[in-house]
């Protein structure tokens, strides 16, 4: 027999219990009589489990309608319970104090009898949760409105109101020690990689985490390559995301508490992909990709293209071009790379103040950044003008980038290729782009290739990259899953 | 991992590859935008560079200061030396900035150079030192120094430079850039044709007149880049056009009978040049064909005539013809053959060539060669007939 089985004993039960949750004040011990022969004993937790539920599914019935007369000695009175008495339809037996501590942590109540050496878990969860909003950071022009929440159960329903098959499967996992987080392992059967599921359902198991507070935790762990500046998971707020990348085959990954969902693999272009380029007509979409495309090159390059145009090759610059430069530059203290790195960490101070700010004092960062840094630097002669306008035209084309974690390593590699760029000009500049481009190509996102389809080059797949093919043109793509 | 590691090792390596100091700011660069050469005593060059002053160039037109034309917008810097380089470092060595020749939009030599020196050795710098972008236009100044009209003053432009840059754009004449000029002199059956700038007085106001540089004119010169002769105005646009040099231009012929004029816009100027042997020589036909817009009528043609129509179109072409045989003939006199029709030769006849390419400019004079004029009359205006 193992040491926390339910003893036969209530008293030695209760007692078990009320040591395992001393002294916590939010715990419940409410101990009655079945008509005035077995005493029986409910525990919850306050605020986590339903008062009206237990009231109107186990305390009337029992107390009210009283247990029948001749009743059955084959059953124990828990069974008994569950199959006539308690009217939920969510109820489950259990055996062993530890996992009855388990259940009532996650707002469940326990049913303890004496005289039984097993316990009825009632589920009658009910805690304030949010209800499900527009998502604030993928929000799109047309298309659905709904976003994930902290729930997982609202998450899970939301993607299974999307795809209505049996095949769409759900594999739940408990992570973390003390948080006891509940993460779902979303998928296609027959559709998604059995390859990639036995990996990430091995490196799953495989996690060592105190606690996990947002799916950023899990993503860390599963990660091949941690060190790279590129993330190899999306993560999403949009259950329509999610429902059509399980479509295509991928893996999707559901946290308790965080509305934010894992999608795996991925490549490179799907992090410059937005929803809203499979809801507007394919024709306007080839235009707002390419502009995206070419925003992103200049969100990490045009700085340091800035510098290594301005004082390394200066011939290469139209001469009228040339000439506006060398006159707005004309009394500038600083050389060109130390002006750029300047309004470069200024720009970013500047949004990571705007991000901390209550709402409230936002606008004092606008204020100060528009009149101090913009205007009062550039009169003093201490900026010159065209570096303002690089570094705003950077800054703002980072974020056509539609996810904002999309956006992050591209901040990164404009510093890097600026450094690069300030030490060895355009031969610089290549080094840095062919570096990002050996890493890109080795780069893999459970098994898939970083830039796939372009390295390796698959045609087929191209269909949906700098052109968006109308549907009817692509279909049959996704048959047979194995698509990333 | 690997490429955290990769990355500064090879960047400290090519630092020590490399002169990491390459860098110039903007503001130690002294940006020339034209360069005169002339001859100077005893033999040697002498360089004046056109150079901007940034400070003085007004960024925002509302910033004061630097107004077009504006006093002191650039300076002219001149030194002389045995070559254009030595004499080139002789101006850096009186800047405190770096001189930064890629931005040159003119080169101005002055004729006098080009009759008294080899000027194919001058042209040897611009074609071996890659400091030079080559998009500039080589022009030649007649009488007086080239290095005056770098110090002339532009009443719209900033820059003397500039307006002659610009004057050659807005007329069609694009392809008179160093980069032609040096691709002609090493050709064997081509001669160079370059624009011909003059200075000349114009009253720009009721009060001054201000000295000018215009265009007057284009020179033709030979293998050893020595002026032959220099065209007038109505003979240059016939070279221009005939070397397949310009984009369009317009026509003023006088009516068969002499009473009233006509004018036309000629656009999609072409030309072709078709050879083939006559006797123990080679003859060749250069076409000129072109889209004329009739824009002006003094005559008193009713043009809603399809009849006077196709009589203005033929009295045209045979107007044009005639007027550019003379052209053709008189630039045959000089010798050096601006057409390229030597070229055609090379590559339709490489044998008979071969033995003939080292005194072609002689060989020219005598070659027969027949001007046709194939020009359609596309548009009449939008009034038929004339004005009662």
């Amino acid at each position: 027999m193992k040491a926390n089985a339910i003893s036969r004993s209530l008293e030695e039960n209760e007692a078990y219990l009320r040591q395992r949750f001393h002294p916590s004040s939010d715990i419940v011990f409410r101990v009655f009589a079945l008509q005035d022969r077995t005493p029986l004993l409910l525990v919850y937790l306050d605020g986590m489990a339903s008062v009206e539920s237990i009231e109107a599914n186990v305390l009337k019935p029992l107390l009210f309608g009283g247990l029948p007369e001749g009743i059955d000695r084959m059953r124990t009175l828990a069974e008994t319970l569950r199959r006539e008495w308690v009217p939920l339809a969510n109820v489950l037996t259990d055996e062993s104090l530890e996992s009855l501590v388990k259940h009532i942590l996650q707002g469940n109540m326990a049913i303890l009898a004496d005289g039984e050496a097993s316990a009825l878990v009632a589920q009658v969860q009910g805690y304030e949760k949010r209800s499900i909003q527009e998502p604030l950071k993928e929000s799109t022009l047309r298309g659905s409105k709904e976003g994930f929440v902290e729930n997982i159960r609202t998450n899970q329903s939301l993607i299974r109101r999307r795809i209505a098959h049996a095949d769409l499967k759900m594999e739940s996992f408990t992570i973390g020690e003390y948080t006891r987080t509940e993460v779902m392992l979303v998928y296609m059967q027959g559709m998604a990689d059995e390859k990639v599921l036995a990996s990430v359902r091995e490196k799953l198991k495989g996690i060592e985490l105190e606690g996990v507070i947002d799916s950023s935790y899990i993503e860390e762990w599963l990660e091949n390559n941690s060190f790279s500046l590129f993330s190899q998971i999306q993560n999403t707020e949009r259950p329509d995301i999610v429902t059509a990348s399980l479509l295509q085959g991928k893996v999707a990954l559901l946290t308790s508490g965080t509305p934010f969902a894992l999608v795996l693999p991925v490549s490179f272009w799907s992090g410059l992909q937005s929803a809203d380029d499979y809801f507007e007509r394919f024709t306007f979409v080839m235009l707002t990709r390419f502009i995206r495309y070419v925003m992103t090159f200049i969100s990490f390059a045009l700085p340091a293209i800035y510098v290594a145009l301005s004082t390394f090759h200066p011939e290469m610059v139209p001469s009228y071009l040339m000439i506006s430069i060398a006159t707005a530059r004309e009394n500038s203290p600083f050389p060109t790379v130390i002006e750029v790195f300047l309004m470069m960490f200024v720009f970013d101070g500047l949004q990571e103040a705007g991000v901390h700010l209550p709402n409230q004092l936002g606008p004092v960062v606008s204020i100060i950044g528009a009149l101090v840094i913009g205007q009062a630097a550039v009169e003093a002669g201490i900026i010159s003008t065209p570096i303002i306008i690089v570094i705003s035209l950077t800054g703002v084309a980072a974020y056509t980038i539609p996810r904002y974690s999309a956006t992050l390593p591209f901040r990164l590699l404009r510093y890097i290729l600026l450094f690069v760029t300030g030490l060895l000009g355009f031969v610089g500049f290549a080094y840095g782009i062919i570096f990002l481009l050996i890493h890109l190509v080795m780069l893999e996102s459970f098994g898939t290739p970083y830039l796939s389809p372009i390295a390796p080059f698959d045609g087929r797949r191209m269909k949906d990259l700098f052109i968006r093919y109308p549907f009817w043109m692509k279909s049959g793509r996704n048959k047979k899953g194995r698509q990333s | 991992m690997r490429f955290l590691l990769l990355l500064p090792c090879c960047l400290l390596a090519s630092i020590a590859l490399s002169a990491c100091t390459d860098f110039v700011e903007p503001n130690q660069l002294a940006f020339v935008m034209g360069t005169a050469v002339d001859r100077a005593e005893g033999g040697l060059i002498e360089v004046s560079d056109q150079i901007v002053i940034p400070s003085q160039l007004s960024g925002p037109p509302n910033r004061g200061g630097g107004s077009s034309g504006d006093a002191g917008s650039s300076i002219v810097m001149s030194a002389t030396g045995r070559d254009v380089f030595e004499a080139s470092e002789k101006i850096q060595r009186k800047m405190s900035r770096r001189l930064m020749t890629s931005h040159r939009i003119m080169l101005a030599v002055s004729e006098a150079f080009f009759n008294e020196n080899d000027a194919g050795k001058l042209f040897d710098k611009l074609g071996r030192d890659p400091a030079n972008n080559m998009r500039d236009m080589t022009i030649v100044v007649r009488g007086g120094s080239a290095k005056e009209i770098l110090m002339l003053r532009h009443p719209l432009e900033r820059l003397t430079s500039i307006a002659a840059g610009k004057e050659l754009q807005i007329n069609g004449l694009t392809k008179f850039s160093s980069r032609q000029l040096i691709l002609e002199h090493y050709t064997d059956g081509l001669r160079p044709l370059l624009p011909v700038l003059q200075i000349e007085k114009v009253r720009t106001s009721s009060k001054e007149s201000t000295p000018f540089a215009a265009l007057s004119g284009f020179a033709v010169l030979n293998k050893q880049l020595r002026i032959k002769g220099v065209l007038d105005e109505n003979e240059s646009a016939a070279a221009v056009w005939m070397s397949g040099k310009g984009a369009y231009q317009g026509l003023t012929i006088p009516w068969k009978n002499g009473k009233g004029l006509l004018s036309f816009r000629l656009v999609h100027l072409k030309r072709t040049i078709r050879t083939r042997s006559c006797g123990d020589s080679k003859c060749a036909e250069l076409e000129v064909k072109a889209q004329a817009y009739l824009v002006e009528n003094t005559t008193s043609l009713d043009m809603s005539q399809i009849r006077n129509m196709t009589d203005t179109e033929r009295y045209m072409n045979a107007e044009i013809q005639r007027d550019f045989q003379r052209t053709m003939n008189k630039i045959q006199q000089w010798g050096p053959d601006i057409f390229g029709i030597g070229e055609h030769l090379h590559r339709h006849y490489p044998y008979w060539w071969k033995s003939r390419q080292h005194d072609w400019d002689e060989r020219f004079k005598t070659l027969d060669v027949t001007v046709k004029a194939d020009i359609s009359l596309i548009s009449i205006g939008s009034s038929g007939g004339q004005m009662k």
